[in-house]
């Protein structure tokens, strides 16, 4: 096993992954940029090492200076967490030139699955179902325009190079398709350096549904079953849970048969991703692998008990996987909801600013990842997820009502967090009855703004406040040094 | 003596009846409430509201104060003092004036030069918050007349990061506060 491993990576991430390398004895190097000299991932780390300014390309994504940090700290292998260089080929493969270990799959799978053409030919082959649509590329528009044809509208624009949503386009007639693809080529171009698009059937109301897999190099791949992750704002996930509300034995049986041929046809090793599409008439389309570590990966650590992180390191490390597929149960209900620095009443808009106090819930079941402290102060230059508030429980049922209530307990002052709308979300009687699709939050929560219910009570802790004085900063010649009287310390007063 | 509070756009008379070492009597609307009150910490307080326990969690201070119940912030402002202090702190969906940011940003593009015309709704400057891009645009026809900042700059809102003259036509004035009235 390794001996020191280096987490290319900040916040939440770098700390859940560094968690596990102190539990099992292996001493962890953290990296960090000009901003992020106080972060959680920092202060927990080993050795720690400045790379420089803050922005992305100079620092978390600049593979030169990463490499030389792996040099000079003697570490024998790199995590590079989600994000970041975490599915950058050049940078796998750099890291098995330097002998270094990359955990995570080998560069040529890594490079091979970016491509969501080259993607959807391998998984054709061997038979994996595919949304109906190109495997090729195409910058014709004549061509496009017959392809759109074939497939029958609506039609969606993706980019071969894509991810989170960019390059991405609904088209719903032929007159709109010309326009639209050119925009979609400018908008990949400009993200990932790669102006190629293709076309797929879109599909209208689908959950989004994906299969942990666990490969080792010694060719046994298993799967951790199943997440749903419908819930999303701009092709963003914002509550996972597992197992999906729309899951049956049968259905799992087919899906998780469709992942485990999905890694091996494309040669896959460490633990990945296969994200499908499934449709209102019960269909599954694959969609794309996720070559790393996944955001939403704790829900399915509650409920089947694994480490994944740690099945991860000993994957790179060589070793067999130590479970069978007829091992893996899953127990009870899990689900994540991510706290973003977002406003929800204002479009989901980033709100970085410092922590001025927060307060993390706590009690059976709940586990909250957490990137942030009371005092920190949330960079502009990186993703805005703050934490990942998990819970579970016996049952979906009891797991939403946990959630809520941990959701309710858990206060984060300084930056606006989606908090309130998570809370509406989980209520609603579409989340409790498992109709759970892609459109959850343009359909039932378009225009949401939080219901201030208890205005009152408000208004009584803003006059208590203003009155009760400060803790720690006792009024100056106070008799008995306690806390100022009301008419001591009034402030704005209407006589 | 009372507080006019302003929770979102509700103005709330309060009148504070009686107040006693950590016991308030307080009147909304001629209804008395009895509040015995703990301050645990600057931004925590145990309240019991007529006999019912609850928390509330609180940052910010006279003018505008977050509060914190059960998960659902409140903004909460004394009437009095907001006139003056609401400039500056609309989010991206109000209607700017100026070319600055909504949040504390970073200058990604920008994609006019000093001299050029502009109208009103054109894209300006284009500026990156924790990954997600928003393009600030003129806010009416006129010639830019100077840009501050350059591309990496660390922007606030308030900032202006380009001067835009207005095109001649009915001088409007300025209508700060408008929507607190």
């Amino acid at each position: 096993m390794f001996k020191k491993i280096l987490v290319a990576n900040r916040g939440e991430i770098a700390r859940r992954i560094m968690n596990t390398c102190r539990e099992m004895g292996i001493k962890t190097v953290a990296l960090y940029s000009d901003a992020d000299r106080d972060a959680v991932h920092v202060l927990e780390a080993d050795q720690a090492l400045c790379l420089g300014d803050a922005e992305p390309a100079a620092s978390y994504l600049n593979i030169d200076k990463i490499i030389a940090a792996a040099r000079e700290t003697g570490a024998d292998a790199i995590h590079p967490g989600y994000g970041f260089l975490a599915e950058n080929a050049d940078f796998a493969e750099r890291c098995e030139q330097e002998g270094l270990v990359f955990i995570g799959p080998p560069s040529r799978v890594i490079s091979e699955l970016g491509d969501k053409t080259i993607a959807r030919q391998t998984m054709t082959k061997s038979g994996v179902p595919v949304i109906p649509g190109m495997n090729h590329p195409e910058s014709d528009p004549e061509v496009l325009v017959r392809e759109a044809d074939a497939i029958g509208y609506p039609v969606l624009i993706k980019a071969a190079a894509g991810g989170g949503g960019k390059g991405m386009r609904v088209v719903a007639s032929a007159d709109e398709l010309h326009d639209a693809c050119i925009s979609a080529s400018s908008e990949a171009a400009g993200a990932f350096g790669n102006g190629s698009i293709y076309l797929e059937k879109y599909l209208t109301r689908p959950r989004h549904i994906e299969f942990q897999i666990l490969a080792d190099s010694h060719g046994n791949v298993v799967h951790l079953l199943e997440r749903e992750c419908s819930i999303q704002r701009r092709h963003q996930k914002i509550i996972e849970e597992t197992p999906s509300p729309a899951m049956t034995p049968e259905l799992r049986k087919k899906m998780g048969d469709a992942a485990i041929a999905a890694a091996q046809a494309s040669g896959y090793v460490n633990a990945g991703t296969v994200e499908f599409l499934l449709d209102e008439d019960g269909s599954f389309y694959f969609l794309e692998v996720n070559t790393r570590l996944q955001v939403e990966h704790p829900i399915t650590e509650m409920t089947t008990g694994i480490d994944i992180v740690r099945c991860q390191l000993e994957i790179a490390a060589g070793n067999p996987l130590s479970i069978d597929q007829k091992d893996i149960k899953g127990r009870g209900h899990a689900i994540e909801c991510r706290i973003y620095a977002e406003d929800p009443g204002n479009d989901f808009f980033p709100s970085p600013g410092k922590i001025v106090f927060m307060k993390e819930p706590s009690g059976p079941g709940i586990r909250n990842d957490c990137g942030i402290y009371s005092g920190f102060q949330v960079p502009v230059e990186y993703d805005p997820i703050l934490s990942k508030l998990i819970v579970a429980a016996e049952n979906r049922e009891e797991a939403v009502h946990r959630m809520i209530e941990a959701l309710r307990e858990y206060v984060i002052l300084g930056v606006r967090t989606p908090i309130p709308f998570l809370i509406d979300v989980l209520r609603s009687e579409a989340f409790r009855k498992g109709e759970t699709f892609t459109d959850f939050i343009g359909c039932h929560f378009p225009d949401w703004k939080p219901e201030r219910a208890d205005v009152e009570t408000a208004a009584i802790a803003y006059i208590i406040d203003e009155l009760a004085g400060k803790k720690e900063r006792p009024v100056a010649d106070n008799r008995g040094g306690g806390y100022g009287s009301p008419w001591q310390t009034l402030g704005n007063w209407r006589p | 003596m009372e507080y006019r509070l302003k929770v979102d756009d509700t103005i709330i008379p309060v009148e504070v009846k009686k107040a006693e070492t950590n016991t308030m009597t307080l009147s909304f609307d001629g209804k008395a409430r009895n509040v015995q009150y703990s301050r645990i910490s600057d931004n925590q307080i145990h309240l019991i509201i007529d006999g019912v326990g609850t928390q509330a969690f609180i940052a910010g201070d006279g003018d505008e104060k977050t509060v914190i119940l059960r998960g659902v912030p409140y903004e909460v402002r004394d009437a009095d003092l907001s006139r003056q202090t609401r400039r500056g702190k609309r989010g991206p969906s109000a209607m700017p004036r100026e070319v600055t940011p909504p949040t504390p940003s970073i200058v990604v593009r920008i994609l006019v030069a000093e001299g050029d015309r502009v109208n009103k709704g054109d894209a300006v400057i284009v500026v990156t918050a924790m990954k997600m891009e928003t393009t600030l645009t003129a806010p009416f026809d006129g010639t830019v007349t100077k840009i501050n900042v350059v591309e990496g700059d660390k922007v606030m809102p308030g900032q202006i990061l380009a001067d835009i003259e207005k095109d001649e036509e009915e001088p409007t004035e300025e209508q700060d506060g408008l929507a607190d009235s």
